[in-house]
């Protein structure tokens, strides 16, 4: 076949066509054949090749401008911009009347982000031909980036007069005619795109953000629901009804379009990215990890598939895999804050305490003034030994001012009236099985509703039993994922809600940032990545206790202190508990210390602690028990920090995860819970007391840190308590020695903890009631005496 | 912009939607099968598959032309018999249900679903015998399957064969120690039969299994408070609320016992299903208790001044007319037309036999009232207060469709400040047996409040209860003529 057949296959755009000219059966030394094989090869994607052959036509002497040209984009493609710019523009000196060269050189000076010089190429193409669509289409591009919706459109209706088949230019008018709010246009618009292009996602998605921008939402739905019966076979219109019915929040619905939409294009990454994306926000972690993971195979060169792979695997507790995936990426592409970020909570998981925090500090100095990555580092500090209020408050400080804020109108809606029945608004990622729902949920359930009415506010929600907990109490139920920061706060003032409590803090699912353009009058920290002061100026309470916050550890809060007279929680035992068992040293010979808590809480010096106490204990063993120790790897680390303390291998016992109701079935296997530090236990030790089994404590500095004895203090268990780690080590000791006193504490514990305040829900909401209306009536004070000034 | 390419196979289409629709999820199993249709040729399966999500997707015509089409090209197909079963069975036909089943039977006698479907028709049509021989068969395919056993137990029940039925359930729990299905059915079975402690002992049996369930406490709670262990009760009907916090009677019954604050009124699911469940032994019950509300109303209304006179009384509406108690004690009173309102259709039907009520109407009495555009001269409201704690709705509205002169009689259990219960209100309190009493004093100013005439307003013994008197209060009240 002749190079003229080719090139004139080519144009019509028949690269496959001519595969046969990659075997050189026709005088392979002529130039024009060689640069007509260089031009199927570059077609047919083999770049390098292609450079080959191009460099060789034109070193032949084949200088005509289009085997240049092909030469040029062979030079770009195989990563060489600079000489194919230089190529491009000796083209278009050399043939000054062609537009290819201007065009393509725009192209490749936009890809490279030099988007001025690519407008100026764009339009000396449009000079030469001004019905050049792809150059119309380029600019227009440019100019929809830099917010000129008008004069993009006027370039795209051009554009889609000349080439009316064009999906991506409706679609790119689309783009434009949304940046001028001119909406149903714009559905129009991107309606024309998926007409012409049915299977691309993009556009149905661009539609969706149309139509509920135009509010014609409705009048989609019920197009979507119909359209897959007349296209069975093509995923788009279910994933886009997928994607509306998420928009509307109808979470379920929504995974299950995108469910059936995977189901057709079960080999497309994106489709399974998208899926996984969804169940993520439904909360199936196992099942959007396994989807990730296929997404990451079908397309093994996407880091951000990789990303949110390791993303959901440390959701899933799966900390080793997703450290070894964030390293794996950033030795790939290079340190980036988000990447960074996920690594320092992958790090802080596996105990690894000061390379976190050193992780999350790399991430602060790439992106200094985001307060997104800042949270990381907050996140990271009260894990780490010897950390301090005034220290980790700065933190939180410096993290908090950095959170984006738009100015929205002061809240003037809510009535001051001090005694009046008061909406309260609870704002949480954690409405379900999980320390937020474990401590807070009982005593909710207790607040009086003749002068409390609760209305939560959920991102993510579950659907467990928990879940279905709150939904039962609560007044109203809003599920808020689909509301940016603004659209939740104007959304919660919308509601007249007089009290807002956060129960997400900086943690996964949280709203702090929402809560930094104030949602009500008055706000308040509780529960949900408590684990010190929030440090945001507009929290203006945190509930706490005496134990919690004593008054002279008050200065390291930016809150008010919102002291309950009792424990700052009210636990609420699982209906599966099982029975507490006999002091398992009567029958063992020896005591058997236990830690059930994250392997993040557990130091290089909690560990030193631990073995001083175990020598200090002879025959005594220690349990620990974590996901983490699902990993081998893991285990062997840890093991030998306690060899390396002299601690034989056989006195340690590393047990991985398990279901809810074995784990604490597994304190039938402990006599004592030693509580690590600075990070105590929270949730962990009221279980352990429920399972008869008490812990020894030693409180720090920070909120996270007095945890537990606050919940012992509740629990009449005072003298569990040390002040410092030497009594620490001596009280665990001294326990320890004294198994008739175990033996009958462990029988009476259970039924002890029940009537105490720590699980005496009555007492508890009518505290908290009393807690609520004294925040309230201090709000009603200021405002009276402003409506006074 | 990419293409998204279909690269589905139709076997696996195909597998997916039986599985989906097995697990109930049709908003997934559609588009599934409509592009299963179009890659894969005509089949038995794919027909039955439609049949079945047409059906759960209630568009029961496209169900049956479906169904009608592949039997007449697959007569010998049991699925598809048994897939027009449950379509005639949706659409009331239960007897032409049994029939498709019966052929499903006959078709492939070795499917225990299509015994197992025939036994539930059996029962539904009272031929429990016949019922006993289905689920017999299906438990001798699968003798594991704890739905068949149940279905079994239930049939043997039905036949009065208790001891056949427990033995069938216990046989069952052995092989399946997990089923939570068969642990319920076991407890109530015993509750049933007023075997509280075996009830107990079973429920118990499966706590220390850890078999947390919301039923399985709240049926631990029913057979711990019939034994008198009221503090136990409240604690597994506590457990029972923290796995099923929408279930309105264990919210009433946790709320009775002071765990979480009462609401203003007790749920409507919740007495419904108490006098459901009570309606047959209603009467004789309340006559073991010494009941005397109904003679307290006639006493009442025989002072009339209409009634003395000798001229008719009426309309009378009788809120929480039960088994139609009030209306055996007036009946040779000239009050008509007499209409009923119960939210309980198992006392309606006790009511309707008695033949003294010109309408009966199921509804809760709040709704009734606010709904009811009619003005009537009597108003009576026999032990239905203590189903609510705040009385301002009632009797607003008691007020507002009473005519002038007209008379609202009630009575209400009094709340003299000792309770066993919460002590949150002054007004009102809820008991731990799920029942209202309000203090003397608040009906007093809700009478006065809505503008009533006092005629009589006293305190009375309404019943006994374990031998003690129970305090009530009995009020006469007209709606002043000016």
């Amino acid at each position: 076949m002749k190079a003229d057949t080719s090139r004139d296959l080519l144009r019509r755009g028949i690269p496959t066509a001519e595969l046969t000219l990659l075997n050189p059966t026709t005088d392979p030394q002529a130039p024009s054949e060689i640069a007509a094989r260089g031009m199927v090869q570059l077609a047919n994607k083999l770049v390098t090749e292609a450079r080959t052959s191009l460099r060789l036509a034109v070193a032949l002497g084949d200088s005509t401008p289009v085997t240049v040209l092909n030469l040029a984009l062979a030079e770009v493609q195989a990563g060489d911009r600079d000489r194919g710019l230089e190529l491009m523009r000796e083209v278009e000196r050399c043939a000054p009347g062609w537009d290819e060269p201007p065009l393509r050189l725009a192209e490749t000076l936009r890809a490279a982000d030099r988007n001025s010089e690519a407008e100026v190429a764009y339009q000396r193409a449009l000079d030469l031909n001004p019905r050049r669509d792809a150059a119309l289409l380029g600019l227009a591009g440019l100019l929809i980036m830099r917010g000129q919706g008008q004069q993009a459109q006027s370039l795209l209706l051009r554009c889609c007069g000349i080439a009316p088949e064009r999906a991506d230019a409706w679609d790119a008018l689309g783009l434009a005619l949304l940046l001028t709010r001119d909406n149903q246009l714009a559905e129009s618009a991107f309606a024309e795109a998926q007409r012409l292009s049915p299977r691309a996602l993009l556009y149905a998605r661009h539609r969706v953000d149309a139509a509920m921008a135009a509010g014609s939402h409705e009048a989609l739905l019920a197009v979507l629901e119909v359209s897959h019966a007349d296209d069975p076979l093509n995923p788009v219109p279910v994933a886009a009804l997928g994607i509306l019915l998420g928009r509307l929040g109808r979470r379920g619905d929504s995974v299950d379009a995108m469910e059936a939409a995977y189901a057709l294009a079960p080999d497309s990454a994106v489709l399974a990215a998208l899926f996984a994306e969804y169940l993520t926000r439904a909360n199936r972690f196992s099942e959007a990890e396994t989807i990730l993971r296929r997404a990451s195979e079908l397309d093994p060169d996407n880091g951000q598939y990789r990303d949110a792979h390791a993303s959901i695997m440390l959701r899933l507790y799966r900390h080793a895999e997703a450290r070894h995936e964030l390293l794996a990426s950033i030795e790939r592409n290079g340190e980036r804050p988000g990447e960074l970020c996920n690594l320092s909570n992958a790090t802080s998981c596996l105990g690894l305490q000061e390379e976190s925090v050193e992780l999350a500090r790399r991430a602060v100095s790439l992106a200094p003034e985001s307060g997104w990555v800042r949270r990381s580092l907050c996140n990271a500090l009260p894990y780490r030994d010897g950390i301090t209020g005034t220290e980790l408050l700065r933190a939180l400080k410096d993290c908090s001012a950095r959170l984006p804020r738009h100015t929205l109108p002061p809240l003037t809606t809510n009535n001051p009236d001090p005694d009046r029945p008061l909406l309260i608004g609870l704002l949480s990622g954690s409405f379900k099985a999980h320390p937020v729902g474990w401590l807070t949920v009982a005593g909710l359930e207790t607040l009086d509703p003749a002068t409390f009415q609760i209305i939560c506010l959920a991102q993510n929600a579950a659907q467990d039993w928990m879940a279905r907990r709150f939904r039962s109490l609560a007044c109203a139920w809003h599920d808020v994922d689909g509301l940016n920061d603004v659209a939740l706060a104007m959304k919660a003032r919308e509601l007249e809600i007089d009290v807002l409590i956060d129960m997400g803090g900086y943690g996964q699912g949280g709203r702090m940032t929402a809560c930094a353009h104030r949602l009500a009058p008055v706000q308040i920290k509780w529960v949900g990545m408590q684990n010190h002061s929030s440090g945001l100026a507009e929290m203006d309470w945190i509930i706490t206790d005496r134990w919690e916050t004593p008054s002279e550890l008050a200065h390291v809060y930016s809150e008010r202190p919102l002291c309950l007279p009792d424990g700052y929680v009210c636990y609420s035992p699982p209906p599966y508990a099982p029975d507490v068992s006999l002091l398992p040293a009567l029958t063992n010979g020896h005591i058997t210390f236990g830690c059930f808590n994250n392997l993040a809480k557990i130091t290089p010096r909690v560990i030193a602690t631990w073995s001083t106490i175990l020598h200090g204990v002879p025959d005594s063993r220690l349990v620990l028990k974590t996901h983490q120790f699902g990993v081998v790897e893991t285990v062997e680390r840890v093991r030998k920090v306690f060899r390396d303390h002299g601690i034989a291998a056989n006195r340690i016992e590393l047990r991985g995860p398990s279901g809810h109701r074995a784990f604490l079935h597994e304190y039938n296997d402990v006599d004592i819970v030693l509580d690590p530090f600075p990070y105590s236990g929270g949730l962990t030790t009221c279980e352990a007391l429920w399972m008869g089994v008490p812990t020894v404590t030693v409180p720090g500095e920070i909120f996270a840190s007095r945890h537990s004895m606050s919940h012992l203090s509740n629990a009449g268990l005072t003298d569990w308590v040390a002040p410092d780690l030497p009594a620490y080590v001596e009280l665990a000791v001294a326990k320890a020695k004294d198994l008739d006193a175990l033996a009958t504490l462990r029988s009476r514990l259970r039924g002890q903890v029940r009537v105490s305040p720590l699980c005496d829900a009555p007492r508890f909401g009518r505290n908290l009631g009393e807690a609520l209306r004294y925040a309230w009536s201090e709000w009603c004070d200021k405002a009276d005496r402003r409506l006074r000034r | 912009v990419p293409d998204l390419l279909t690269s589905a196979r139709p076997e696996a289409l195909i597998a997916r939607v039986a599985a989906l629709l097995e697990a109930g999820r049709t908003g997934v199993a559609r588009p599934l099968l409509d592009a299963a249709r179009r890659l894969a040729p005509p089949s038995a399966q794919l027909s039955q598959l439609s049949a079945m999500l047409a059906i759960r997707e209630g568009r029961r015509d496209l169900a049956q032309s479906e169904l009608d089409t592949a039997i007449s090209d697959y007569p010998d197909n049991a699925a598809l018999r048994k897939c027009r079963a449950e379509l005639r069975h949706c659409l009331g036909d239960t007897a032409g249900a049994a029939a498709e089943a019966a052929e499903a039977v006959i078709i492939d006698r070795r499917d225990p679903t299509a015994k197992a479907l025939l036994g539930a028709l059996m029962l539904e049509l009272k031929r429990p015998q016949d019922a006993i021989a289905c689920f017999a068969d299906a438990v001798t395919v699968v003798p594991s399957h704890p739905g068949y056993r149940e279905g079994l137990a239930t049939a043997l029940e039905a036949v009065g064969d208790y001891e056949a039925a427990f033995a069938t359930l216990t046989v069952g729990i052995a092989a399946a120690p997990r089923n939570i299905g068969l642990r319920n059915a076991a407890v109530l079975l015993a509750v049933r039969q007023q075997d509280f402690a075996t009830a107990l002992e079973l429920a118990e049996q499966a706590n220390s299994e850890c078999l947390a369930d919301a039923c399985l406490f709240g049926l631990q709670g029913h057979a711990l408070s019939s034994l008198g262990r009221h503090e136990e009760a409240a604690d597994a009907y506590a457990e029972a609320l923290k796995l099923g916090p929408d279930d309105p009677s264990v919210r009433h019954l946790v709320a009775a016992s002071g765990r979480v604050p009462p609401k203003k009124r007790a749920d409507i699911e919740y007495v419904r299903a108490v006098f459901d469940g009570y309606a047959e032994t209603f009467e004789s019950h309340l006559i073991a208790l010494g009941y005397r509300v109904p003679g307290l109303i006639r006493g009442a209304i025989s002072q009339h001044p209409g009634i003395l006179a000798g001229l008719p009384l009426g309309p009378a509406l009788d809120l929480g007319c039960g088994t139609g108690l009030v209306g055996v004690v007036l009946a040779d009173l000239p009050i008509r037309p007499l209409v009923g309102v119960d939210v309980s259709s198992r006392m309606l039907e006790q009511a309707k036999a008695k033949q003294l009520y010109a309408e009966l109407r199921e509804r809760d009495l709040l709704l009734a009232l606010a709904e009811d555009e009619a003005s009537w001269e009597l108003i009576l409201a026999a032990d239905v207060l203590c189903y609510f704690g705040d009385l301002q709705d009632f009797f607003r509205l008691a007020s507002r469709h009473l005519g002038k002169g007209g008379w609202l009689v009630f009575s209400a259990e009094e709340h003299v400040g000792d309770s066993n219960g919460t002590t949150r209100y002054d007004d009102w309190v809820l008991h731990r047996q799920g029942r209202y009493a309000h203090s003397f004093a608040y009906i007093e100013r809700m009478i006065r409040e809505m503008g009533f005439a006092v005629r009589t307003l006293e305190r009375q013994i309404l019943r006994r209860e374990t031998d003690k008197p129970v305090n009530g209060i009995f009020g006469v009240v007209e709606r002043p003529r000016t």
